[in-house]
């Protein structure tokens, strides 16, 4: 929960910072919910991005989501609809961590990792409203609040596995950034580079001939090697 | 920079929250508990580290960073190296956000 707040408060100040009111970031947080989204909107409304490339640059990184609701269906099948829907659309990169272990644990419920979903969407909320709020009074310049997201990406980019796939990804997604940004291509800067990184990433675990889950095929290794 | 005003930020906001409600419940409902089919969660595997990293650059890096001196354009990577430290160290979101942001401070602070 604490997390939540120290993310929630910059989250807020940057988002007032673009003339977003505590209404607006209220019902934001509560519906949209997504810490990345949340700061990127205002970081690219700063850097000048149009509206589309925001929105779908947003949309990309949203769809992390689907990996983590695939996850939860097999514990979903026998619960209410109205349950597993509520439980599903309040997943995030934090709770889902949280409920992974405690449903592998055993004894665990989806109305109780539904509750706590609902805590932690309130205390996300909470301190977002708490950041719009604070956000004139106290005089932090909106580059030191925006680097609490750098920060946060940095920390998730060295949390994934670094496989040689994954790695291909980051120097092309990286790379493809700066490129985008030298030729007048900033507002679309973090799709296209992220795009890249996944399509170079798919076309180097497929020459290398990988399997999903690591182990590479022995004879194709053997050929590489 | 021109504010955000209640027009753009309902697009924004409605496209936003639809594609994450999408991407958030539809493989849980469609699957039924069974697997994604190997491309497609081959493809998604790979969008979490190139999107991070794209996200990391594009706060990171731009092509006219050192025209104000070196400077202002070491401040972000310096904090970005203390939060390098700090994430290997911890794997904690909360203390990197915290270190990172009180470094950046600290280094802005430095008359040079």
């Amino acid at each position: 929960m604490l997390g939540y707040v120290a993310i929630g408060i910059p989250c807020g100040i940057l988002s007032n910072s673009i003339g977003m009111n505590a209404l607006q970031v209220f019902v934001m947080s509560i519906v949209f919910y997504s810490g990345a989204g949340q700061f990127m909107i205002p970081n690219m409304w700063i850097a000048g991005a149009p509206m589309a490339s925001i929105i779908a640059s947003v949309s990309l990184v949203n769809t992390r989501q689907m990996l983590y609701s695939a996850a939860f269906a097999p514990v979903c099948r026998t619960a209410n609809k109205l349950l597993s829907f509520m439980f599903a659309a309040s997943v995030t990169d934090e709770s889902y961590g949280v409920n992974v272990i405690k449903f592998e644990e055993g004894g665990w419920t989806v109305a109780r990792a539904t509750m706590v979903n609902a805590f932690s969407n309130s205390s996300w909320t909470l301190s977002n409203v708490l950041g719009v709020l604070v956000g004139d009074a106290i005089g932090i310049p909106l580059a030191v609040a925006a680097f609490a997201m750098t920060s946060i990406f940095i920390c998730l980019l060295l949390d994934q596995k670094m496989t040689p796939s994954n790695v291909v990804a980051i120097v092309v997604a990286f790379v493809g950034v700066f490129v985008c940004k030298c030729v007048g291509l900033s507002g679309p800067a973090i799709l296209i580079g992220a795009v890249c990184g996944v399509v170079a990433a798919m076309v180097f675990a497929t020459v290398r001939g990988e399997s999903l889950h690591g182990e590479a095929d022995g004879s194709r290794e053997a050929e590489v090697s | 920079m021109e504010p955000m005003g209640w027009t753009q930020f309902f697009i924004v906001f409605a496209c936003c929250s639809v594609t994450m409600i999408i991407c958030r419940v539809a493989p849980l409902f469609l699957l039924k508990g069974r697997a994604l089919p190997e491309q497609v969660e081959r493809a998604l595997g790979f969008i979490p580290p190139a999107a991070f990293a794209a996200l990391v650059a594009n706060d990171l890096l731009s092509p006219n960073m050192f025209d104000a001196g070196l400077w202002p354009a070491a401040i972000p990577l310096l904090a970005a190296a203390v939060v390098v430290v700090v994430a290997k160290r911890t794997h904690s979101l909360l203390w990197c956000g915290i270190a990172g942001v009180i470094a950046y401070a600290l280094l802005m602070a430095i008359p040079l």
